[in-house]
Order: C-alpha cells, then structure tokens, then sequence
C-alpha cells in the first residue's frame, strides 16, 4: 500500500511538472468552453440542460486521456527507471494502481474542471440536479476505463507518442464500435452495441444509474489493468 | 549469500548467457569482467530479479529470486548502469521515494536520507533537481538510492563508468567501505580497479564463465611457467657458457632484439666503459651488456639460484624482473580465443615490448591509486 502511494504521489507530482499535461488540460478547457459557447451562448436553446453540452465536451476526452496517460509507463521504460521499480520489492500490481490511481486523480480534475458548465447554466433556469451528479459519475467511470485504456497502451511502448496513437486508436474502436455495424447487419450491430464505450454512458445522463453500466465500465478497467500488468510483468521473461 | 545454478538466458537470435554457474559468501567483493556483450549485465539483471532465468536459478540465502521475487529483491541493492533517476525530482523525494519503494521503515525514513546524503557527499544538493546534477553526482544518486535500506548483496554494474579520476576514487573508497558490511559484485570495465577493490574476480566471455580466482594468485596460475627478465653486464658469449650447462631450471635463452631505446643505452654504455677502461683495451671486447630472458620449465622460484650462478662466474647482474602476466594480458587470453594463437606466433621481441606497454598502462593507474592514499 506504501509503495502502491508512492507511485501515485511520484505520478502526481510528474503530472503537475511536465508541460504535456498542462497542455492536454488546455485543449480540454478550450474546447469545452467553445463548444459550450457555440451549444448554449449562441444557440440559445429553449431549456436548460446539461446534456446538451455534456454529449460534445464528451468527445474531448478521446484526445485528452491518451495525452495524459501516454507517460505513465512508457517513460519509465525509456529512462530505464523500470529497472529501479521492477528490482524493489515492489509488485507490478502495486506499481500499475499506483500509476492509475494517479491518473484517476487527474480525471477528477478534470470532471472538476467540466462541471463548471452546468454551473454557470443554473443562473439561466432549473437544472435537473440528479442527471448532472449522475452524468458526472458517469463521466468518471467512463473516463476510468479509458485511462486504464492509455495506462495500457502506454506499456506497449518506450515512446511516448507511440502509445499516445496507440491508446488513441484502440478509444477510438472502442468508441465507434456501434456506428462501425451501424449500416450493416443488424445482428451484428446488436452483438457489438454493448461493448461500445459510450453506450452505457446514455443512462446516466437521464438520471439512471443501473447496475450493468456500472459493471462495464468497471470490467473494462479492470481488464486492461490486467492486461498492463501482464505486459510488465512480460518484461521479466523477454 | 549468492547461489548462481547453471543460469542461462536465450535471446532470440542473440546470444545471451550459458550456464552460468557461481557462488559469492558473505563479505566479499567480486569483480565481473567481461568484454562488452559478454553477457555482464544480463546475468545482474538475472540476479537482481529484473529478467528471469531461460534455465537454472538463482538463489539469495537459499531463496530462489524468481519464485520469491519480493522477500529476495528486497534484500538486493541494484545500481544499474545507468541511474535509474527520475530528472523532475529533487535529490531529496528521489531518496523519499526509493526509501518507500523498499520497504525502509517509515519512521527512519527521514534519518536513512540524512544518513545517504552525507555518506555520499550530497550535502547542500537535497533541493537541486536531478537534471540539474553532474554525472559523478547523478552516479552517487544512485548509488545512494541502491544502498539505502541496506541490503545484503549489492549489485553494481559498471559503478565508475564516466566518472572522473577523483571521483572513481571517492566510488572506489565508499564500495571498499561497503564490502565490510555487504556482498558487493561489481562490473567494471577497468581491469587495475578489479586488483585494487576485489577478493575475487569473474571473467565472462560469450556467455560463459571463463575464469575465476583472486586477481593476485590469477597471473602466476596463467603464466604457468616461472619467467624472468635479465641485464646482465656480460658478453652473449660468456653468459651462455654459463648458462646453458644450467640444469636446474633448464632455460631457453632469448636474445633480446635491441629496440631503439636497448641500443642507445647499449651505445652510452660502451661509450662510457670505453672511457673508463684501461688505456690499450680493445673496445669490442669490453663487456656490454645482454639482455635476456629466462623461462623456467615449471614454476618454481629458480632467482635466487641465478643469482649465485652468475655471481659466481663473475657476471654482475644489473637487472632481474619477474614476469608476471599482467590483468590485461590473462583478459586477453581468456576472451579472445584468436589473441592466444597470435601471441605464439609473435616474435619475442613484440611479445615483450606488449608485456611493456600493458605494464606501463598498469602503473600509470597505480600511481592514480597512490594519490588515493596519499588523500
């Protein structure tokens, strides 16, 4: 548990030092803010409702998470730390919860950063309280998984802008994977619809939390964490 | 302390390391040498519980380090060629942190740094940025953090490599102090620092372990013939009418092929016993002198026989130097299998002028380790 948060705190720090996550952070509230002008300030629309803005800014996170994920592993492995951390007594489990929790962290700043939206959009009329807090836990655990997704991408590689791309493909697939069957079959559509990322996302922005969304979200982390830990571990036996 | 069983490691399509098979006790320091990609670092690596074994293991008191990876490791310090640093950190959280990675107890945390920070020469740099440090001092950073939960057996590859002379000397020192408490393996590429530092050595070549033995007792179990060098103040003539009737140790004379430097000093010499000899002597039969080399049949000590032989046939002896092989010329020997046949071809002349010049090489870093004393 020590070393699992002297990962995370090492993590942290790397986060709040390197210029590439104040810049993902940039882009993130640039475009946010410019699609919740164009969205809410210059449509002006009939009602107040986070959802309109929330399915844009949703988008952001694909470019966003590979960006902050893309170091985790991948530096070490480029600095030759890995070696420090794979001879301490430290388990690869340890060291990839550690870099994951950092980066939940980061989410959390990150959500922190977009609720500033339905804020502002509650001097202009009602809001439904429950579908934000609901759209932001669900903003939380969909951001959860990609980040396992980057971590993950980011133990394929000691480049950084190589596991950047990588984790950028591998969201995308992932996100796409319902409009993919879209126009063909349609028991194709409906095998692939539920393991599409932003599928499950839908219930919490009407206010639901239902178990199975909840449980997606939770498995995909849970199974690339997996899949990074066994990477590492790979390491050992090349 | 250290079991290595029969390890070995494939590569795909590169060689790694074949059955390796070594122990270390408690205490000592061992050196590991080897020509690059001789398969050093992959067998620390395999120690240290970085890369797993293809075959054999490897055990630290008893325990196998792949199987108990974490009670092993953390009884391992591991200073890799390059320090495993992290540039954004400052000397301080890099030691916070590497003390936390291995298990220092959270309450000592605080004095093991202090501890490190003054043992290796760190003071005033704790809130210097790593990427702000010198090589030497980034070495010295990792070495803090190899050595600070105070390990058992200490792994270091390549320790001094790219360091300054007074720095290699301040490394040389605190790994000497080290191996009174742990069992140090060191990989070094400087052979001197091997005969300074080590109670044993480890040579490796190609994977495989060719030779192991205490560097001092190394050269005369190599040089499995007792050689000696001579000047004596003789005619050719006259030293081989004394000595080849020699029986004791039978002898192969070796006329010296007079180098440039031999002859001049050859031609002072004969300028000045023509100066100082008798007036009506012949220069040419004036006694010169003839420089020769003796090897023995076995390895017996046969010097001080020499010495009475030719004093008692009226020979002074100006100069008698042992021949020893130096560290150089057994790493040679043993990794490059093709030097061995070439060394037997050369001409003596060559082969002692090579002896030279590695000897001259050796004590040029021997008078680097008397300024060590001297400090």
């Amino acid at each position: 548990m020590r070393r699992m948060m002297a990962i995370c705190n090492k993590e942290l720090q790397a986060y709040f030092l390197s210029p590439t996550s104040y810049f993902a952070f940039a882009v993130y509230v640039l475009m946010t803010s410019l699609l919740f002008y164009s969205s809410f300030v210059y449509y002006q629309p009939s009602i107040v409702d986070y959802r309109l803005v929330l399915g844009d800014t949703l988008s952001m996170l694909l470019f966003v998470v590979p960006l902050l994920t893309m170091r985790l592993v991948a530096e070490e492995f480029r600095q030759g730390t890995d070696e420090l951390l794979l001879t301490s007594p430290t388990r690869v489990t340890e060291i990839i919860f550690g870099k994951y929790l950092a980066s939940l962290a980061i989410l959390l700043v990150l959500i922190l950063c977009s609720l500033v939206y339905p804020f502002i959009m509650s001097f202009y009329g009602k809001l439904d309280l429950t579908s934000v807090w609901l759209s932001a836990l669900g903003l939380f655990f969909l951001g959860a998984s990609m980040m396992a997704i980057g971590l993950f991408a980011s133990t394929l590689s000691q480049h950084q802008m190589v596991s950047a791309v990588a984790g950028f493909i591998m969201l995308l697939v992932l996100w796409m994977l319902d409009s993919f069957a879209g126009n063909t079959g349609s028991a194709l559509q409906k095998w692939l619809d539920p393991f599409a990322l932003t599928k499950h996302f839908d219930n919490f922005t009407k206010g639901v939390l239902s178990g199975p969304d909840v449980l997606y979200y939770i498995t995909l982390s849970g199974l690339f964490l997996l899949l990074s830990i066994q990477i590492v571990e790979r390491k050992r036996w090349r | 302390m250290l079991e290595v069983r029969q390890v070995s490691k494939v590569y795909e399509g590169q060689r790694g390391v074949h059955q390796l098979d070594f122990t270390m006790e408690r205490g000592e320091i061992v050196g590991f040498l080897g020509p690059n990609g001789a398969g050093k670092t992959t067998t620390m690596r395999m120690i240290t519980g970085y890369l797993h074994p293809t075959e054999g293991s490897v055990l630290v008191d008893g325990v196998s380090v792949h199987d108990q990876g974490r009670s092993v490791r953390s009884k391992i310090g591991y200073l890799p060629e390059t320090p495993p640093l992290y540039p954004d950190m400052t000397v301080q959280s890099y030691l916070k942190f590497v003390a936390n990675l291995r298990d220092v107890p959270a309450r000592e945390v605080k004095l093991r740094i202090s501890e490190m920070v003054s043992r290796l020469g760190l003071q005033g740099r704790e809130k210097q940025l790593v990427r702000g440090l010198s090589k030497g001092y980034k070495q010295r950073l990792g070495l803090a953090g190899a050595i600070i939960h105070k390990p058992d057996l200490l792994v270091l590859d390549e320790p001094t490599s790219g360091l300054d002379p007074n720095q290699i000397i301040e490394i040389r020192d605190l790994i000497r102090e080290l191996g009174e408490n742990h069992t140090v393996l060191l990989s070094t590429h400087i052979l001197p620092e091997v005969s300074t530092l080590c109670n044993r050595m480890l040579i490796i070549n190609q994977g495989k372990l060719v030779l192991d033995g205490s560097p001092q007792d190394l050269g005369s179990a190599m040089g499995d013939r007792f050689k000696v060098s001579l000047e004596v103040k003789a005619t050719e003539q006259q030293l081989l009418q004394v000595l080849s009737p020699w029986e004791k140790a039978e002898t192969e004379i070796i006329p010296i092929v007079a180098t440039s430097s031999s002859a001049s000093s050859e031609r002072s010499l004969e300028a000045t016993s023509s100066q100082f000899g008798a007036s009506g002597e012949v220069v040419s039969s004036a006694p010169s002198t003839v420089h020769v080399r003796l090897t023995g049949e076995t390895s017996e000590d046969y010097r001080e026989e020499l010495f009475s032989l030719l004093s008692g046939a009226g020979l002074p002896i100006l100069e008698m130097k042992r021949e020893n092989l130096s560290l150089e010329q057994i790493f040679l020997k043993l990794t490059t299998s093709e030097i061995t046949e070439t060394e037997e071809a050369l001409t003596p002349g060559e082969n002692l002028q090579d002896a030279d010049d590695t000897g001259s090489e050796t004590s040029l870093d021997s008078t680097s380790d008397e300024g060590e004393g001297s400090k």
